[in-house]
């Protein structure tokens, strides 16, 4: 039960996109006062990019870290960069091997939250602002953004599950989605039976996971977001976003709400024209609401 | 004219404002609206508001008589049960345009987004664009006007009304069909096209209610009590009621409708007894005077709460499923004993408004007889998602009932099996609902609580929604709670049982940290004060009684309320049947019945040890059977049985108090 966001700027640079979403968040934060997350996208780092969730007292804190450090030697992964803050660890990495490999051991040892070289997901409880506050997510410049505020039902309040997720193995690929997939068990079991493991009960996550495997078996973004469409089953909005797309997918009831707002510079999408309107204060936004069971992409 | 700045007034001062020019008849412009929510909310005077931008959900809802100017776009659910005015939109609007429109005109100059006119009852929705799917679902009546395409399901599950489009229409709805136009149609499309200065020079698809869905094929047999649940000890397993049943299935060859709640047997209040031993509790005529008993619920954020003699109130029960004389003696019981009374779906009437010291409003998913009147003269107001006897389910209210008056007051046609809808057109979700909830509280001026009442399902989950959407309280209800007409299946397997509802609840609460400020009304299958005071130890602040206050009221429980001739005038809809019930004389019974609950509860919180009645905890209970230790946490202590009820002793004793 939340509220969704995403922000795409047209031509390449760096843009607002922290300060966008921060606002746009802020403007359908009664959606979801629980946690709020960002997935970014900037220029391309030269080491690959790994956040982590981890304690945040001391001991905790300073175990899990050491604890990724032997992941990372296992693997051989060089650690470059390190910074750990708020509730989160984010580290630069020299790697050359199999990525799927690697991941797939770190998420089952480490609460592994965001990969890529392009992309970070920043997530937290509370809202966007305190968010903000910890993380300085409004300094972040870069393409494109997508954003989550959650009110959690289901699964607890706790920052892994906190959207955006990103996709199980594949690098600078994220979602955020609002609604209820009703048929989650049964899809999770067919995807756990295709090798992939889940880190929440967050039906959220499946979404992520479903893309990424549709996206290994070769189809293009357009194509698994057509399929999610329809093997997906209960009420969703959701966003996605890779290096140079984003894209949405919407149900066949068109029970959650979303609108989009596509100009010259930049396309805006939101559950609520409301958080859209921030960008245009005092202005009236030409928005368009997308009809049920469609989906789109867009590139830079 | 008045200028409103929303860049520098939050949305509850500028509907203050808007009000308050209202009342002076001032025309409003409101300026840097920037999509927000529930903009002009519970206006009731015939003022023009302009809106210099885009709104967002519920702009004009719940208001009566005056007219808005949208220049740009707006978000769901533009002109909410309005009864009189209008409002015209320059740009978009997004899904349910007119929902629930009692009266007055919706135009949308731009496109409108799906479910169109969702429940409307009169008035006309107009769209000078396209229209997204299902537009006209489940409409009960008015008119829609559509000039570009409709998209898929027109017309779903409409029950009357008409829907005119222009252009073309991809698919019909489920009991949807094309008609010709009839004399007059097109006259009347052209004056309201001349009005708004809109012109269109082609031609209209007229499509209506195909009328095969109205009425259950088979009406339910008339059929002897059906006996509640029999212990396997003296029973068999094809015993006379399962046959019955499946004769009777065989006839009517669907599901079977009856009143009242489920009969099979689960673990229940009687599965808990008094860690003391209560059963030496004296006829004390004084334990009433020693014990506060006085209970406020819904303070939570500052509304005035209802105050109550007692922790108990009277459930929500319609006026539609009851006779309006039932109504009455139980708003005029509720008075005598210091307790609040409940509307039940189907609105508020003048003559129980004016019995009832407290009343309740309940607002359901038909939004049948709903309105600002009755919202601002409430005492609460309470969001209905379902029953404990049937979860998931709207209202039933069968053909026989709904009388010409009943159809009336809930803007319905007369005659039909009325199936309110399963869910709220606004409410998909938990966060569509807290911007519902403000909207309810701009239309209340924040002045009372906001409630919401669920049947027993996913007690945990939803009671920590309740919590975090901020509710000031909220009505759980069992399953052994009791409705006027649903499906045996539904009643008998679908919800669960009061005392795991309750236990969730608090389980849930706790999970999240919550502070104890949300009160937690418990109801479904409560039978009297020995009853309730379990129940508020296992931490409910406060219950609802409608079954036993029916019964005290005179019903015999027949369990054939469905049918619409209650013998005792109690479940009809017929003059003559009606004609039997006694007012004065039940509401005087129902009154007794209440006291009675009251010296029970005041007798054993003393017994207890106890002089208020809210520190009675967990610790005062233990569980007789190894269900109920394990559904409540509850020590097993099967030696307590002998007093497990002391309610001979304490009826009794009860009797001579009163």
């Amino acid at each position: 039960m939340c509220g969704i966001a995403g922000v795409m700027y047209k031509q390449k640079g760096a843009h607002e996109i922290g300060k966008s979403l921060i606002s746009m968040l802020d403007g359908c934060q009664h959606r979801g006062p629980d946690s709020t997350g960002f997935a970014l996208y900037g220029d391309k780092h030269e080491q690959l990019q790994l956040r982590f969730i981890i304690p945040t007292d001391e001991a905790g804190k300073a175990e899990a870290i050491k604890n990724i450090g032997t992941l990372l030697e296992k693997h051989d992964a060089k650690l470059v960069t390190e910074e750990s803050i708020g509730c989160s660890y984010h580290i630069g990495v020299d790697f050359g091997g199999d990525l799927l490999a690697f991941t797939k051991d770190m998420e089952e040892h480490a609460k592994l939250v965001s990969v890529g070289h392009y992309l970070d997901i920043i997530k937290d409880d509370g809202t966007a602002h305190d968010v903000d506050d910890i993380y300085h997510v409004g300094n972040v410049k870069g393409t494109h953004a997508i954003g989550h505020v959650r009110l959690a039902t289901e699964s607890a309040v706790r920052p892994e599950a906190a959207h955006p997720f990103w996709a199980t193995g594949f690098e600078d690929i994220a979602i955020v989605h609002n609604g209820q997939l009703t048929n989650y068990w049964k899809m999770r079991r067919r995807l756990e039976r295709r090798g992939f493991a889940f880190h929440t009960d967050n039906d959220s996550e499946l979404v992520a996971v479903y893309l990424a495997d549709k996206l290994a078996q070769g189809n293009s973004l357009e194509s698994a977001l057509e399929t999610a469409i329809d093997d997906m089953d209960g009420t969703f909005s959701f966003l996605v976003s890779t290096p140079t797309e984003i894209g949405y997918a919407k149900d066949h009831l068109a029970a959650k709400p979303m609108v989009l707002l596509e100009n010259d510079d930049m396309i805006a999408i939101a559950s609520e024209e409301v958080s859209i309107n921030r960008l245009f204060p005092g202005q009236s936004v030409n928005s368009t609401e997308p009809a049920p069971g469609t989906f789109r992409t867009w590139s830079l | 004219m008045v200028t409103i700045d929303l860049s520098k007034l939050n949305i509850t001062e500028a509907n203050e404002k808007i009000r308050e020019c209202g009342r002076n008849g001032q025309d409003v412009e409101v300026i840097n609206p920037d999509a927000k929510h529930n903009i002009g909310v519970g206006l009731t005077d015939p003022i023009n508001v302009t809106v210099k931008g885009s709104a967002g959900y519920f702009c004009g809802g719940l208001s009566h008589g005056a007219t808005y100017n949208i220049e740009h776009n707006v978000g769901w659910a533009v002109g909410d049960n309005i009864y009189a005015g209008s409002c015209i939109v320059g740009g978009n609007a997004g899904a349910i345009a007119g929902v629930g429109l009692r009266g007055g005109e919706v135009v949308i100059r731009g496109n409108m987004g799906s479910r169109a006119g969702q429940i409307m009852k009169s008035g006309t929705l107009f769209c000078a664009g396209d229209a997204a799917f299902m537009a006209g679902y489940m409409m009960y009546g008015g008119r829609i006007i559509i000039l570009g395409d409709a998209a898929e399901k027109v017309g779903q599950d409409m029950s009357s009304g008409e829907i005119f489009i222009g252009g073309k229409i991809e698919s019909l709805g489920n009991d949807a069909e094309i008609v010709d136009m009839a004399p007059g149609d097109l006259e009347s499309i052209n004056e309201f096209l001349a009005k708004y200065g809109i012109e269109f020079n082609g031609t209209f698809t007229k499509v209506t209610n195909a009328g095969k869905k109205l009425r259950y094929g088979k009406q339910e047999p008339r059929h002897r009590p059906q006996p509640f649940f029999v212990h396997s000890k003296s029973s068999n397993y094809w015993n006379p009621k399962v046959q019955e049943d499946i004769w009777i299935k065989g006839e009517v060859g669907r599901y079977r409708i009856r009143g009242y709640g489920a009969s099979k047997p689960v673990p229940h209040l009687n599965d808990i007894a008094f860690a003391k031993d209560v059963s030496h509790v004296k006829a004390d005529p004084s334990a009433v005077e020693g014990v506060n008993l006085r209970t406020k619920v819904g303070g939570r954020w500052g509304a005035k709460p209802l105050d109550l003699s007692m922790p108990v109130m009277i459930a929500p029960m319609s006026f539609g499923a009851l006779s309006k004389s039932v109504k009455l003696a139980l708003a005029r019981a509720s008075r005598l004993s210091g307790i609040s009374e409940n509307t039940g779906e189907g609105g508020m009437m003048d003559e129980q408004r004016e019995e009832a010291d407290q009343l309740v409003l309940q607002m359901l998913s038909g939004r049948l007889g709903f309105s600002i009147q009755d919202i601002q003269r409430a005492d609460a107001v309470e969001i209905y998602i379902s029953q404990g006897a049937k979860p998931g389910l709207g209202g039933q209210l069968m053909a026989k009932k709904v009388t010409p008056e009943i159809a009336k007051i809930r803007g319905i046609p007369e005659g039909i099996d009325l199936r309110s809808p399963s869910r709220h057109p606004d409410v998909l979700g938990a966060d569509d609902l807290v911007i519902k909830m403000d909207e309810l509280r701009e239309a209340m001026g924040h002045r009372v609580p906001l409630g919401i009442k669920m049947g027993a399902g996913r007690v945990k989950d939803d009671i920590k929604i309740a919590y975090k959407d901020g509710f000031d309280f909220v009505e759980l209800d069992g399953l052994q709670g009791s409705t006027g007409a649903a499906s045996t299946e539904v009643l008998e397997n679908v919800g669960i049982p009061t005392l795991c509802a309750i236990q969730e609840a608090m389980d849930g609460l706790k999970e999240i940290d919550a502070k104890d400020d949300m009160d937690v009304v418990l109801m479904g299958g409560i039978k009297d004060g020995v009853d309730a005071i379990k129940m508020l130890a296992l931490g409910a602040d406060c219950i609802s009684v409608g079954t036993a206050a029916i019964i005290a009221g005179g019903c015999i429980a027949c369990m054939q309320c469905h049918v619409g001739t209650c013998p005792v005038g109690i479940a009809t809809q017929d003059k003559g049947h009606e004609s039997r019930y006694d007012i004065d004389r039940q509401a005087q019974n129902i009154h007794r019945f209440l006291e009675s609950m009251r010296w029970q509860i005041a007798a054993i919180t003393k017994a207890l040890g106890y002089d208020d009645v809210h520190n009675v905890s967990r610790e005062d209970l233990v569980a007789l059977t190894p269900e109920a230790a394990d559904i409540t946490g509850l020590p097993y202590v099967p030696g307590h049985r002998d007093h497990a009820r002391p309610d001979d002793n304490l009826s009794t004793l009860a009797r001579k108090a009163g």
